[in-house]
């Protein structure tokens, strides 16, 4: 009895969707032409950022010189030592 | 009387002369040692070095007796005489003169190691031991082994005192001071080195006033007081440089260290009108005397006539040149060289007035060598006095450079407080005796527009630091 009645459903579900194929066909049709008026165009909304100029501040860095500062006296030892005889 | 012992001298040396005349003419073995021994005696001693060269090239036999002649030779010509020969005759024998000219010739051209090997095996009753001790001690600090040059500047200082105590001339006694007083002055330069800065003030201060070192130290001296963040002493010790009496004394490195100083004070208009001083008075003298040194730098007498010749002859011709030649004058190297010229000029004189009694071969040899010998003592002593002037614009051009560097630093400053809206506190009262510091063994003057003698080396100036930054207002 219950294989008689999957066999029946079965046959229903497919015979329903043959009949469905068969009425309508999709067609898509895309816009051929369009146009905008910008000059009518209007954005609503708010203004959010602040009135004055603004940078983000950050460090800036700053080079030193090496200035000249006496490590020895090597030079003069030399001089000395070239200087005596 | 005296007419009587001269006479006698005279003939004692010529008999002494003819002596080596013969033994040229001879062909005795060891005849170059023989010939030197003659004419040592006879006191030709540059004559004699011709002779001790050519054994100590040729043989390989040395005694006691030529050490003796070299150690008399080396002293009455100078170590220079022997320095032409080349290391491996000198290294030859076993003789502490050779060692001693190897020693001076290896430190000269930076063969410390050398120069230490050599100098370790002159003896310290040498009779040039304070020398060797000096040089060796340097050739140590050359390498930083400081223990050990600090050991031999100890023995140098008590070996230079001995020969000053026991010297009977009054330059020989001059000589010994200086050597000693270097000594003292590498002792300090030492601690310096080591960053032992208050050690180092110390080991200077001992140098008296009174000493012809004692100019060229006061530059050094300023330094440690730099080091130490002593900018107002350093500042006045430097001005002494500025008193007539030291006005042959100008060294670049002064004005450089001056602005330094001011810039370290945060004294900047100070420190631009010492650059702008040294810009617009040092460099265009500089520049004079450097188109005069040009002019004659290929020549091998110039400098030594200018110097022989009498100041006001060419004190007009630059600016420097009276300075420079002050310091030449001054310089022991330059003394010794030029008593050895006069020498050698003299021995040539003897010479020619031999050569027209006698006609002999051996003196037609000496002249021709001694001419040699003479033609090479101008050479050298004019390119020594050439040298000193050469390094001299070296040294205005480099501080110039530098001087240059402390000018941009100026103005990146002055930008950065620009930006920070800030300025310096510039509170310029100038001078406070707040703002001096001394120890104990310091001195303080107030300056009135003249410089006294006793006073010199002890300035100090009483600024205070105007580094301080505050907020800039808006007027």
């Amino acid at each position: 009895m219950i294989k008689y009645l999957a066999l029946l459903s079965v046959a229903w579900t497919i015979n329903s969707t043959f009949a469905q194929g068969d009425n309508k066909q999709v067609v898509v049709k895309y816009k051929q032409y369009e146009s905008f008026d910008l000059g009518n165009l209007e954005i609503e909304g708010k203004v959010i950022a602040p009135g004055d100029l603004s940078v983000k501040e950050r460090q800036r860095k700053k080079f030193y010189r090496d200035l000249y500062v006496r490590e020895d006296f090597n030079p003069e030892i030399y001089k000395d030592v070239d200087n005596l005889r | 009387m005296k007419i009587l012992i001269l006479l006698l001298l005279c003939i004692n040396v010529q008999a002494k002369y003819g002596r080596a005349i013969n033994l040229y003419k001879s062909n005795k073995k060891n005849k170059n040692i023989l010939i030197a021994q003659e004419l040592i005696k006879s006191k030709y001693f540059f004559s004699a070095t011709h002779f001790l060269k050519l054994h100590l090239i040729e043989s390989n036999e040395y005694s006691k007796e030529l050490e003796n002649m070299m150690e008399t030779v080396a002293l009455k010509t100078g170590p220079l005489s022997f320095s032409n020969l080349n290391d491996d005759i000198l290294l030859k024998f076993n003789s502490h003169s050779l060692r001693f000219i190897h020693g001076l010739k290896s430190f000269r051209y930076k063969r410390y190691e050398s120069a230490i090997n050599s100098l370790l095996k002159v003896p310290l009753d040498h009779r040039l031991a304070p020398e060797s001790v000096f040089i060796l001690g340097s050739a140590y600090q050359m390498k930083e082994q400081f223990n050990k040059a600090s050991l031999q500047y100890k023995q140098c200082i008590a070996l230079a005192e001995k020969n000053e105590n026991e010297a009977e001339h009054k330059k020989l006694k001059q000589y010994f001071a200086i050597i000693k007083e270097s000594c003292i002055i590498h002792q300090a330069r030492m601690e310096y080195r080591k960053a032992n800065y208050k050690k180092s003030l110390k080991i200077y201060d001992q140098i008296p006033k009174t000493s012809f070192r004692w100019p060229y130290i006061l530059i050094e001296k300023a330094w440690v007081h730099y080091m130490l963040n002593d900018y107002n002493r350093s500042l006045g010790t430097l001005v002494t440089y500025k008193s007539p009496l030291l006005s042959s004394y100008f060294f670049p490195e002064s004005e450089y260290l001056t602005s330094l100083n001011y810039f370290r004070l945060c004294l900047w208009s100070d420190s631009n009108q010492v650059i702008e001083h040294y810009y617009t008075t040092y460099k265009p003298r500089s520049e004079e005397l450097k188109k005069f040194l040009i002019q004659h730098k290929s020549s091998d007498t110039y400098f030594l006539k200018i110097l022989l010749s009498p100041i006001k002859d060419w004190e007009n011709m630059s600016p420097y040149l009276r300075n420079l030649m002050t310091q030449v004058r001054k310089k022991i190297k330059f003394n010794l060289e030029l008593i050895n010229f006069k020498k050698v000029q003299n021995e040539m004189k003897y010479l020619k007035k031999m050569y027209k009694k006698r006609k002999d071969p051996l003196t037609r040899m000496l002249i021709s060598e001694v001419k040699k010998m003479q033609s090479w003592r101008t050479k050298h002593l004019n390119h020594y006095i050439k040298k000193q002037m050469f390094s001299f614009i070296n040294d205005i051009h480099r501080f110039s450079y530098e001087q240059f560097n402390i000018r941009l630093e100026i103005m990146a400053l002055k930008r950065e407080l620009v930006y920070d809206n800030k300025k310096l506190i510039s509170n310029r009262s100038r001078g406070s005796l707040d703002n001096v510091t001394r120890t104990q063994k310091q001195h303080f003057y107030d300056f009135k527009g003249s410089f006294w003698a006793d006073e010199l080396g002890d300035y100090s100036f009483g600024l205070k630091s105007n580094c301080k930054k505050v907020k800039n207002k808006k007027k």
